[in-house]
């Protein structure tokens, strides 16, 4: 026989997801399935289908199906609801004799050939091209090119036409499995009289059955609970297991490994000595809960706890897309975290900020409050992904639908990006409704490769106030322009003049390291040249074919034909530079050094003790061109040899650089001197031209711009500090579309924005909003919301969850240990208002937290110690091992940090090839360490610190090498441990020198085997103690009593 | 040779307590085929030559005379490097650089910019027909690593150490020696939701090649610390020596001290004969060049290491040659004899019988631009060409082809997820049952994707 349990089929489990839509094949599903083949169910289990497009009568057989009419729907299918109803055709005459004898030639003559030709890639488990061939319900709604099968019409059907190599080609030529003449005729007949087949017989929603979906046990509403939730009832349950399961009931553990305990438990800190003897002396039955209250009320608590709920949302300081831009606001999302922990938000408000930035409840009029917007960092800091993140949105929303459904709900939401969920009650559908709620979200931008910086921060102030912060900025920015426009009005009133006047006297090229003498005049005879008082003349150096700069000295002597005895040397500039004046004048004629880049400068900014030359002086406006001289009498070896006593003018490339004389007085000039390459390393040399500029107003002007350089330079005013969140505000409303396989470019129907089928999938109630508000009140009212968050609390305290899979209370999930404790947690905490401290303190007043660690015994009975009837020793976190040790170094900064010191916003340039990989130090307790995405911290990765790209539930607990490594070698390490010896240095008794540094670490004495083992080793480092001292810390701050919590 | 693999530890984590507090228990179901291969296996373990940036197909391993015939013809293509790319309207053929010919008995054809490789065509089962899923760098190299394009997830060493299961005493069993960074950050060679023991661990070539190595106190003060630590630990550990977490940290202790033993002693070739060091170029005392890079991963597999990825270059500076082809002279030129050493080596001492070579890159450079005289190429992922060579792959055949001008991948198709695929059958997984139970789900290396490619099976 040849016949499938459908049920079977359906059962098998499909174990992985595609994120991408290529589809290939496997052997493996066929052997599998010929594992499968038996007998098939009686006919009673079996329902034949077909459907009806015009009739959406309720009224037909209520029969829970999953047919799906995308591309197959002549009509538009607007969500309904989730279940599809289906009619049984049996208004032809059938009876069970006819409808038996069909699927008998189905499973006889039918099946076996689909099994054969089409099952390998059309079947539940490889849906190739969408399509399964698997039951009526799959063929009729058909794949990604329509219906596979037209009943009664086999020349309309796919089917036919593929295995017929009409249209589609199927089973595709290189699978040599085509089917014959004879095979094909088989299909034919079958269509023909109606293609009829047995369904399967369970109703799904996603991946569940319905009826099971239904009953699942974390959808149920809460049980009801009578009577307030004490510590002692909590015990009652707990204990109860314990006999159940004839485990011993451990003893309270002593008051010092309770302090050590829930010290960390609440702070992720030790001890004092101090706290230790309160507690000591505190005889009153209450001693406990004044600690507990004491650490409640301490700001460290809502430091750690709220670190664990960082882990859960996935924190971090990076986008993650190809360049892991930094997020500078995101700190002050973390900041809010750890202050709502610490003000015992209660937990529903603290989950609808986060999703809708406000609370639903509140006044609609009112505008969004900046504590709201910050919260709404939990949707931004979701992962961005790509190049042009815009273009992998898809991915990020994924991100955010993950998250939500994992943290709030414990339902792995993502699941149905591509396909229903395979094992919860989530459909396809259900993705694109929620999807469509953060798609009509408009979520800060953190910036990407291709555009460059992040926008879409959201104000934290009014707007009136960024309004006049704003306005402010204008008007610095005005006042720094109007400086700088007088400034290059002058220039350009120069620039005009000059070039009305000029005459080139003369222009050459000087080669590489070549010396070339200032001629006269262009003529090459010495006639003067003759210069009204004013007139400029100028020697400019350019670069040749602009490969940039050579230093180039200059020598040039103007003598007057009028008075023999006047003359002016450029050599009397030297000494001069080091006045730090733009001009300079000598005997009534001013010497000009000029920026000739565009319109002419001034080089003014004066610079002493050029790379490290003291006798080297030069001036710049930026760092070419510049003017520059040695004024020692001897050489300077720099970029190359600079002769002693000598000015040099440096051009850049395209940046011509010139030295200017003006005339003091009406007469007749002779210019000489020489033009020298100092720098003969390149190949091209320079040129010069001289230039004489017959305009006796130039004097004046550029006295003038000399004037207005000299006054103080103009700063550009900084910009304007607003405060911002990286949130998440409403954008433009809009159902989207379900996207083919999670294949963004093949989208189909737009989904109506709603909740869960499972959960009722409720509207929108007002669509022009995104529905974040609405979903946020959908959440906290479902039962998954207080269970997951219950389980949550205890699993931080106990290390272990009363459903040890804290993200998945779906069907993959862990059933509950305590399935009523569990719902009396999450009743309590709906009853008292979602207080997450009145939870701890029902937790921390129960026996079960109270006791010994786990003994061998107890731990050989019960080794994951799900019945509790010890305490479970943990490891430090990474964090609390970190903080430990700035602790006992003393060092440790308790105060709140807030942003990291990522360069300006303005200034960053990151690409995929150089993305951003900064580690910042600080002494900060390690929740405010910098946590990036793409580079995992190189500390908290050693220690199994969350995953910063997805929800962490749990901290995993490894022990590799590299943890013993860090305590070997690393420098933080050592820094820690010499800094924790040093601090009781001053004391001189080695007992008691030991029992300061237990007490700072181990909240103990040394015990006297431990002294001992520490005396010997002291003596062995008699000849320098200290030395001794520090291995001792460094043994303490590695031991195993240090890293575990009893 | 010194094979000194030791199971340790795997008696502890395979049965006792230290299971449930070390991994999770999710974990436990999905690691019962820890240590276990699907079956007998051909490789026993890997070296993963990785070319940062795409190294351009037509011009070292894919030789395409239509190419050259054809230069300067105008061509359309859909393609996605160049799509809406403004000055990118018309494309044009651009012809290789380098010349080809025929090597060895099996003619397989090689440019000029390989001729050490060249020599060892006989060995190598060479990939003309690869295709990836994306044409940006940190998509490319984060999928030719872990399988998937966009998250995280495990890498492929991480999945075969998690699938080997061995413990190996001294060494980390995946190791990553990158001079430079390549693109999407420390996520090559992350576990990710693997346990942690199947990281990789980065070696920087130089001064303290792994993090943490390099000790800052004396061996003699060093053992005296562990000692006392040890001493310390055992009297915190008298009443709760049924932990064996506890226990584990003393002997974790040890294995790290012996790393910093083993690992300096890995990469000290003082004791290399200067011939070998001649064959790798690589020059006594200096770190620096992939021949270093080659030597220390023959000295790795022969200490055990089971998976030894090698990357040449970091994120700029690489084979990302869009303004330059002549920039692939000098990158061949650092990866040719070195390559080509470490084959011959492996194989004149019989390791290369149970140890399997793959080069790779992200993705080919299109054999087209946007006018025929542009001096660079682009991205592409249509089509790139690999190798594998040594362990259980097919010696001296060319597998697929691209089409005439090396476009696209047409005559047998190797994806990414096919060519992982096949790495995991040659190392004895299937690649559809080497699966990992992660927030309610099986993952794997190649997703719902790959097959593996038989005919590179010897």
């Amino acid at each position: 026989m040849t016949r499938i349990h459908h049920a079977q089929i359906v059962a098998n489990q499909i174990p992985f997801c595609s994120t991408q839509t290529s589809w290939s094949n496997s052997d493996d599903f066929l052997i599998r399935l010929n594992t499968k083949r038996h007998e098939i169910a009686s006919n009673s289990e079996l329902i034949s289908v077909t459907m009806d497009y015009e009739t959406k009568n309720k009224a037909a057989l209520q029969t829970h199906n999953p047919f799906r009419f995308r591309r197959a729907n002549p009509m538009k299918w607007n969500h309904r609801i989730g279940f599809r109803f289906i009619i049984v055709l049996c208004g032809f005459g059938w009876n069970a004799s006819t409808r038996a004898d069909e699927f008998d030639f189905f499973e006889s003559q039918v099946r076996p050939l689909l099994f054969d030709h089409c099952y390998k890639c059309h079947s539940e488990k490889k849906t190739g091209g969408g399509l399964s061939l698997e039951s009526p319900s799959d063929w009729l709604k058909g794949g990604d090119s329509g219906p596979a099968i037209v009943p009664f019409d086999p020349d309309s059907s796919l089917l036919l036409e593929a295995v017929r190599y009409q249209s589609l080609e199927m089973p595709p030529q290189e699978e040599n499995n085509r089917l014959t003449p004879a095979q094909i005729a088989v299909l034919e007949t079958w269509i023909r009289r109606g293609a009829h087949a047995p369904e399967r017989v369970t109703a799904k929603i996603g991946g569940m059955d319905h009826d099971a979906a239904k009953k699942w046990w974390s959808f149920q509403p809460l049980a009801a609970i009578n009577s307030p939730l004490t510590s002692k009832l909590i015990d009652q349950q707990i204990d109860s297991q314990i006999d159940e399961h004839n485990l011993p009931h451990l003893p309270i553990a002593d008051k010092r490994t309770l302090l050590r305990r829930v010290t960390y438990d609440l702070t992720g800190l030790p001890p004092t000595p101090d706290e230790l003897q309160d507690f000591l002396d505190d005889s009153s039955e209450q001693a406990f809960s004044h600690v507990v209250d004491r650490l409640l009320d301490s700001p460290q608590y809502g430091v750690h706890w709220g670190r664990h709920w960082l882990d859960v949302v996935r924190y971090a300081d990076t986008a993650g897309e190809n360049t892991d831009r930094p997020l500078p606001h995101a700190w002050r999302y973390r900041n809010w975290v750890f202050d709502a922990w610490n003000q015992d938000l209660p937990f529903d408000e603290f989950a609808m900020k986060q999703i809708a930035g406000r609370l639903p409840s509140h006044d609609l009029q009112a505008e969004l409050d900046g504590e709201g917007i910050i919260a709404t960092g939990y949707l931004a800091v979701a992962r961005r992904f790509g190049h042009d993140i815009d273009k992998d949105m898809h991915l990020t929303y994924e991100d955010v639908i993950d998250n939500l459904g994992k943290s709030f709900l414990g339902l792995s939401l993502s699941c149905a990006r591509c396909h229903d969920h395979k094992y919860d009650p989530v459909t396809q559908e259900d993705y694109y409704a929620l999807y469509g709620i953060f798609a009509s979200s408009k979520f800060s931008y953190p910036g990407c490769e291709p555009f460059g910086q992040p926008k879409d921060l959201i104000p934290l102030v009014g707007e009136e106030q960024v309004k006049t912060i704003q306005a402010k900025h204008r008007m610095e920015i005005a006042a720094f322009e109007s400086v700088l426009g007088v400034e290059s009005a002058q220039s350009e009133t120069i620039a005009d003049l000059m070039s009305q006047s000029s005459r080139v006297i003369n222009e050459q090229r000087v080669n590489e390291g070549q010396t070339v003498p200032i001629p006269s005049n262009d003529s090459g005879n010495s006639k003067p040249i003759s210069m009204r008082k004013g007139e400029l003349l100028t020697i400019t150096i350019m670069p040749n074919e602009n490969h940039g700069a050579d230093t180039t000295q200059i020598v040039w002597q103007i003598q007057s034909d009028l008075h023999a005895e006047q003359s002016w040397h450029s050599d009397e500039l030297i000494d001069h530079f080091s006045k730090g004046q733009p001009t300079i004048r000598i005997r009534q004629a001013d010497w000009l050094l000029i920026d000739r880049s565009s319109t002419p400068q001034l080089l003014r900014n004066p610079n002493q003790n050029v790379s490290n030359v003291p006798a080297l002086v030069s001036f710049t406006n930026a760092e070419l061109p510049s003017a520059l001289v040695n004024q020692s009498k001897d050489s300077v070896a720099v970029w190359t040899n600079l002769p002693g006593r000598a000015l040099f003018l440096h051009p850049g490339p395209q940046q011509n650089v010139a030295i200017g004389w003006i005339c003091p007085e009406d007469g007749s000039y002779s210019i000489s001197g020489s033009i020298t390459d100092s720098h003969p390393a390149g190949l091209d040399g320079v040129s010069f031209r001289v230039e004489h500029f017959s305009e006796p107003a130039l004097g004046r002007e550029f006295a003038t711009l000399s004037e207005l350089n000299l006054r103080p330079k103009p700063v550009r005013p900084p910009d304007p500090v607003i405060p911002v969140a990286y949130g998440v505000v409403d954008g433009t409303p809009q159902n989207s579309a379900l996207h083919l396989r999670g294949d963004p470019e093949q989208p189909q129907d737009a989904i109506d924005r709603r909740w869960l089928d499972i959960f009722g999938g409720k509207v929108l109630k007002r669509p022009d909003k995104s529905g974040r508000e609405e979903l946020a009140e959908w959440i906290a009212a479902n039962p998954l919301f207080s269970r997951v968050i219950g389980n949550r609390i205890w699993q931080w305290h106990f290390g272990q969850g009363l459903v040890e899979t804290a993200n998945n209370f779906g069907s993959r999930g862990a059933a509950p240990t305590h399935p009523i404790l569990l719902d009396q947690l999450a009743s309590h905490l709906v009853s008292s208002g979602f207080s997450i401290k009145s939870l701890h303190r029902l937790i921390l007043g129960t026996q079960a937290y109270q006791r010994c660690s786990q003994s061998g015994p107890s731990q050989q009975l019960d080794p994951n110690n799900r019945w509790l009837s010890g305490f479970s020793r943990r490891r430090l976190t990474a964090e609390e091992i970190r903080d430990s040790l700035l602790f006992a170094g003393g060092e440790i900064n308790l105060n709140t940090a807030t942003s990291h010191p990522f360069p300006p916003e303005r200034e960053w340039t990151y690409t995929q090839h150089n993305p951003f990989t900064a580690v910042y130090p600080s002494n900060h307790r390690s929740a405010f360490l910098m946590v990036p995405r793409q580079q995992r911290h190189p500390y908290l990765a050693i220690f199994d610190g969350a995953d910063p790209n997805t929800s962490t539930p749990r901290r995993q607990q490894t022990i590799v090498p590299a943890q013993s490594l860090y305590f070997l070698n690393a420098p933080f390490f050592h820094e820690q441990a010499k800094l924790f010896s040093t601090r009781f240095s001053n004391i001189q008794d080695t007992r008691q020198r030991l029992n300061a540094m237990h007490q700072t670490v181990f909240t103990r004495d040394v015990h006297q085997e431990e002294f001992d083992l520490y005396r010997k080793h002291l003596g062995s480092h008699a000849e320098s103690l200290e030395t001794g001292w520090v291995g001792i810390a460094r043994v303490l701050l590695s031991s195993n009593e240090f890293l575990y919590i009893d | 040779m010194r094979l000194q693999r030791r199971s340790f530890l795997q008696s502890a984590i395979c049965g006792s307590p230290i299971l449930s507090s070390v991994i999770n228990k999710e974990n436990l179901i999905a690691s019962n085929g820890i240590g276990q291969t699907h079956f007998a296996p051909k490789a026993k373990r890997v070296i993963f030559l990785f070319m940062t940036g795409g190294v351009s197909h037509v011009d070292t391993f894919d030789p395409k005379p239509a190419l050259t015939r054809d230069h300067g013809k105008e061509i359309k293509a859909d393609h996605p490097e160049i799509k809406d790319r403004p000055g990118y309207e018309r494309i044009f053929l651009k012809k290789p650089q380098w010349e080809f010919q025929p090597y060895g008995q099996s003619g397989t054809e090689v440019s000029q910019l390989f001729p050490y490789v060249a020599q060892c065509v006989d060995d190598i089962a060479m990939i003309r027909s690869m295709h990836t899923s994306h044409s940006n760098h940190y998509n490319a190299t984060l999928g030719m690593h872990t399988g998937s394009f966009s998250f995280s997830r495990p890498s492929i060493g991480s999945w075969v150490t998690h699938g080997l299961g061995t413990e190996n005493r001294d060494l980390p069993n995946f190791m990553v020696i990158a001079p430079q960074q390549t693109y999407a950050g420390t996520q090559v060679y992350s576990s990710d939701f693997l346990p942690a023991r199947c990281q990789g661990t980065l070696v920087i070539p130089g001064r303290e090649p792994i993090r943490n190595i390099q000790p800052r106190i004396t061996t003699a003060e060093q053992k005296e610390q562990i000692n006392l630590l040890k001493a310390i630990n055992n009297l915190y550990l008298a009443d709760r020596n049924h932990d064996t977490r506890l226990s584990a940290q003393n002997s974790m202790m040890d294995t790290a001290f012996g790393m910093q033993t083993a690992v300096p002693d890995a990469f000290n070739f003082s004791q290399e004969s200067e011939q070998t060091l001649k064959l790798y170029g690589v020059e006594p005392g200096k770190t620096t060049g992939f021949g270093w890079q080659c030597l220390a991963a023959r000295r790795l597999i022969e200490r055990g290491v089971e998976f030894v990825e090698l990357i040449d270059t970091g994120s700029s500076g690489n084979w990302d040659a869009h303004g330059d082809m002549m920039t692939h002279v000098s990158l061949a030129k650092n990866v040719d004899q070195p390559i080509a050493a470490l084959l011959k080596d492996l194989k004149r001492s019989g390791l290369l019988s149970e140890t399997l070579v793959v080069w790779t890159t992200e993705f080919g450079r299109t054999p087209f631009n946007s006018s025929a005289d542009a001096k660079g190429r682009e991205h592409h992922p249509w089509a790139f060409t690999s190798w594998m060579a040594g362990a259980g792959v097919k010696p001296g055949i060319v597998h697929g082809a691209t089409d005439e001008h090396g476009l696209r991948a047409t005559d047998d198709p190797v994806h990414v997820h096919d060519f992982h695929a096949t790495i995991l059958h040659l190392m004895g997984f299937d690649h559809e049952k080497l699966t990992y139970r992660h927030a309610g789900r099986d993952y794997r290396l190649t997703d719902v994707h790959g097959t593996v490619v038989k005919s590179l099976l010897s």
